[in-house]
């Protein structure tokens, strides 16, 4: 019995691995080039189309930018307008109308009591008057936390004096009040 | 048993020959790692950039397309009218002509004297601030009673320049009446050609609407011109503004008697005493 080694029959299957892997390898080199070719060339011409449309859409842009340029005073009045009317609005929504509230408060002045001072401002009214009757006086005094009381332009109310001039019989009466 | 590994010439030329049918496909794949790198990567960046920018381009067609279609519909003739009004609301500069045609017009419309009073003119180029705005602060003295008064403040409370009454004095005889006229410079940082326009809002034009009741006295109405007329409107880029830095306190009287019921005509005092705002009236 002769134990055959066919030693060539070996070989030649190594050889045969060593073929296909050398394909192989020189399949996926060539594949990894050829792909990166395609790529770049794919993101070249994407990014020509979008070079065209940009040109396209500058031209548009230029067209639009020269005609308002022909209304551009237009658009400067228009600014100062707009700018104007939103610093009135504030202005409008901060105004205090002190004829209404003078108005008011001296309405609520009675008969027989005449008025030497008045004076307001937004935060604060003081008011100064004479009389020769006290319950004149106590009327104003009334009138003036009726008010208070009605939350009705003041706030508050301080008698600060109440005099009498003993020589002509006048009570002077001074009263300050918080807007 | 140690391995011995000759590294010698003969034997890296035997690991070379062994091995050369490989060396060339793995050259190829290096050669394209190292273009996709240094090539496809940059490209692909400037593609996202380039792609960005007309998105960005698209944007402001929008704007600007929309901008075109305010500015086309706009009545010139009922802008200027507008526009005229509201510079005379709220001047853009120290507007020394119109602060004191309201006063006087106001006092004349009240039936009331004025007394004595100065405005310290200072450095135009500052500014004395009032809830955030700029303004000119005026002390008025009112040679009339409680009545008088109310009325007077009441008719400047409806004149342009719109004005804040501070404070009232009222005495027997004489009284005090303290205001603050606004004005407010334009700030040109805001204006660009680029950003959204918007037309007159329906707030503002209640407001126009609310202000076209009040009295305006400036030289320009006065002078009897038409609110079309071709008197120069400022521009951001035109506006001209007074380029002095001081002046000296300037005292008014007024031409009649106190008992008088007459007043000085409003341009003649004040062209005079007031020589910088003419300038900045325009």
């Amino acid at each position: 019995m002769s134990a055959n080694i066919n030693l060539l029959l070996h070989r030649d299957e190594e050889l045969l691995k060593q073929k296909n892997r050398i394909k192989g390898f020189n399949l996926a080199a060539v594949l990894s080039l050829v792909g990166v070719g395609l790529i770049s060339i794919s993101i070249f011409l994407l990014t020509q189309s979008v070079a065209i449309e940009a040109s396209s859409a500058t031209k548009d842009q230029e067209n639009i930018l020269r005609k308002i340029f022909q209304f551009q005073n237009r658009q400067i009045k228009l600014f100062i307008v707009n700018n104007r009317v939103e610093n009135i609005d504030k202005i409008m929504k901060t105004k205090k109308d002190l004829s209404k509230t003078t108005g008011s408060l001296l309405a609520k002045v009675p008969d027989g009591l005449s008025v030497n001072n008045f004076e307001i401002t937004d935060k604060e009214v003081i008011l100064t008057g004479k009389s020769e009757s006290l319950a004149v006086i106590g009327e104003l005094i009334n009138n003036l936390t009726d008010m208070v009381r009605k939350n009705e332009i003041i706030k508050s109310l301080t008698l600060s004096s109440l005099a009498l001039e003993q020589s002509s019989g006048v009570y002077t009466v001074s009263v300050k009040s918080e807007l | 048993m140690d391995e011995k590994i000759n590294i010698d010439l003969k034997s890296l030329k035997l690991i070379f020959k062994e091995n050369r049918p490989y060396i060339a496909s793995v050259v190829l794949v290096l050669v394209s790692i190292i273009l996709f790198v240094q090539f496809v990567i940059p490209q692909y960046q400037g593609l996202l950039t380039a792609n960005k920018q007309v998105e960005e381009m698209s944007s402001r067609m929008v704007t600007l397309k929309a901008n075109l279609d305010v500015l086309t519909n706009i009545n010139d003739e009922v802008l200027n009218s507008q526009l005229k009004m509201l510079i005379s609301a709220l001047p853009l500069s120290k507007d020394f002509v119109a602060i004191l045609s309201s006063v006087y017009s106001a006092a004349q419309k009240a039936g009331v004297s004025l007394g004595s009073f100065s405005i310290k003119l200072g450095d135009v180029s500052k500014s004395e601030n009032g809830k955030g705005f700029s303004v000119v602060k005026l002390t008025v003295p009112i040679n009339a009673g409680a009545l008088g008064v109310n009325s007077f403040i009441s008719i400047i409370n409806k004149t342009f320049p719109l004005s804040d009454v501070t404070s009232v004095k009222i005495g027997e005889k004489s009284s005090e009446v303290d205001l603050s006229f606004q004005y407010a410079i334009l700030s040109a940082s805001n204006y660009s050609q680029n950003a959204r326009i918007s037309a007159i809002s329906q707030k503002g034009l209640r407001i126009i609407a609310e202000l076209s009741n009040y009295e305006n006295t400036s030289l320009s109405e006065s002078s009897g011109t038409t609110a079309n007329s071709a008197s120069p409107i400022p521009t951001p880029s035109v506006a001209s503004f007074p380029t002095v830095t001081s002046v000296p306190i300037v005292t008014f009287a007024p031409v009649a008697t106190p008992s008088s019921a007459s007043f000085p005509a409003t341009s003649a005092p004040v062209a005079t005493a007031v020589p910088v705002a003419s300038s900045a009236a325009q």
